[in-house]
């Protein structure tokens, strides 16, 4: 199996333990932890998608919130005070990536004479 | 603000900001794909498809960069604020953009092969050793699947279930999706020497936002709130009482790094977190009318006095006792449990202007 079949078998998986955790959010825990939740249901479909994706994320959530363990001065500690180290990081990453960008910039090879590719050993037409 | 979530919570405004965005992403569409194949480098003979995938990538290119402008614009000048407010919409059709751009790319580049399209595109080119011919997709694909984490996570259920900082933490991956975006340009359509305007529009767009961030960081670091100092029994000074003006508030960074906001309300004063439950947007830059601050970023209102959201919803922030030393306003540095009732403390008279 190549790295790139391996790569989409764990995607695949992924998505499938992510559609069993969005069942059973949706259907059981959702409304145990948050009482806005209750009664509203037509809401839920859009959750889908991003528990699909980040299902151990709302497992640990759904973990902290069952066992009362919340701890409700995080809540209010913003992260604004890495923003300055954030946007340093970013604009250096913009920066050389448009200038590898730059100077690889080539002409298309229009004067090259187009080439009749046979097809590999045993390949259906 | 909620009291019982619903898909989306529409009023005017949202129609509004979401007709316009629409109208723009039709529009650039529109001018890409009929008026101006020339000007971008496509009088060699493309197909509909490729014409289609350039559209759409070269679309949510600029959709993505006018996103990331708001947020600073909107630090260095409140006047941009309006556009802060309805940002998640335009993040979920940047999205929806994006995707499309990817499928157009999928399906024709990657599929006719006995290959599954998608291990096609993960596996075509695995040559990580040049610029010139770098696999430049896999940056595309890095920040799709950031793109679409941030729409999925957008709804306000995200925000309360996984608490403000964890749900920001999360939504500071738009900064490295940005530069893989430009990565993926850059080593992709840039590279095409006779491709002019989109070279252009590229370095321009990505410049503009690295300097826009840089500028409002360094702005709030150089600006930033001034720090309380110590006062009697381990509180903190905040200011002198004269200095706030009736209706809005003055805002000190706290020995734990929290900021707290005193507002003065009918000769009164109240101190409450400078967080917003919802985004932690500053609420000491809001104005307080009938004892209801009115968050700046997305309106929330909170009673400074218990930091408790009007009646239906329910909202709720931290409080700090407050005190009078002279005409010192001193707070205590330890918050109450968001939502708890403090008494305002009286203005005192050499204090009022």
């Amino acid at each position: 199996m190549t790295t790139a079949e391996t790569i989409m078998l764990l995607v695949r998986w992924w998505i499938i333990i992510g559609a069993l955790v969005a069942t059973a959010f949706l259907f059981v825990g959702i409304d145990r932890i948050d009482e806005d939740a209750r009664g509203a249901y037509i809401f839920r479909p859009l959750l889908v998608p991003a528990i699909l994706l980040i299902w151990p994320l709302v497992l640990w959530r759904w973990l902290i919130l069952e066992r009362g363990a919340e701890n409700w001065a995080r809540r209010y500690a913003p992260p604004r005070a890495s923003h300055l180290i954030v946007a340093l990081a970013m604009a250096a990453a913009i920066a050389i990536a448009l200038w590898l960008g730059l100077t690889s910039r080539q002409s298309w090879p229009a004067d090259i004479a187009p080439e009749q590719l046979t097809s590999p050993e045993g390949a259906s037409e | 603000m909620s009291v019982k979530y619903i898909p989306v919570q529409w009023n005017p405004n949202k129609w509004m900001y979401d007709g316009v965005m629409l109208a723009g992403v039709a529009l650039f569409l529109w001018i890409f794909v009929h008026l101006a194949p020339g000007m971008l480098s496509h009088e060699r003979p493309i197909n509909p498809q490729i014409h289609n995938a350039r559209a759409f990538g070269a679309c949510a290119f600029v959709m993505l960069t006018i996103i990331l402008c708001i947020g600073p614009l909107a630090r260095i000048d409140r006047r941009f604020l309006p556009l802060l407010y309805n940002r998640r919409h335009f993040g979920v059709m940047t999205v929806f953009v994006a995707i499309t751009h990817a499928m157009y790319v999928i399906n024709w580049y990657f599929a006719f092969s006995p290959t599954d399209k998608y291990v096609a595109a993960l596996s075509t080119n695995t040559d990580y050793s040049q610029a010139l011919g770098f696999p430049f997709e896999l940056f595309g694909i890095f920040a799709l699947v950031v793109l679409m984490i941030l729409a999925a996570t957008s709804h306000d259920f995200w925000m309360k279930f996984l608490t403000p900082p964890v749900w920001k933490s999360i939504h500071y991956l738009i900064y490295p999706a940005y530069a893989a975006v430009v990565a993926h340009i850059a080593l992709g359509a840039m590279l095409d020497a006779q491709n002019l305007a989109f070279t252009v529009i590229a370095v321009i767009g990505g410049l503009t936002v690295a300097i826009l961030h840089l500028w409002a960081a360094i702005s709030e670091t150089t600006r930033s709130d001034p720090k309380g100092t110590a006062a009697n029994e381990g509180w903190i000074r905040v200011c002198d009482a004269g200095e706030i003006k009736e209706g809005f508030a003055k805002i000190a960074k706290l020995p734990s790094g929290d900021r707290v906001a005193v507002f003065r309300q009918d000769g009164q004063l109240s101190a409450i977190s400078n967080a917003c439950a919802h985004q932690n947007g500053p609420l000491g830059e809001g104005r307080v009318i009938d004892c209801l601050v009115t968050c700046p970023w997305h309106g929330f209102q909170y009673d400074v006095r218990n930091g408790q959201s009007p009646a239906p919803f329910t909202e709720k922030i931290p409080t700090y006792q407050i005190a009078l030393d002279g005409t010192d306003v001193i707070v205590n540095p330890v918050a109450n449990p968001p939502g708890t009732p403090v008494d305002p403390v009286p203005v005192p008279q050499e204090a009022q202007a």
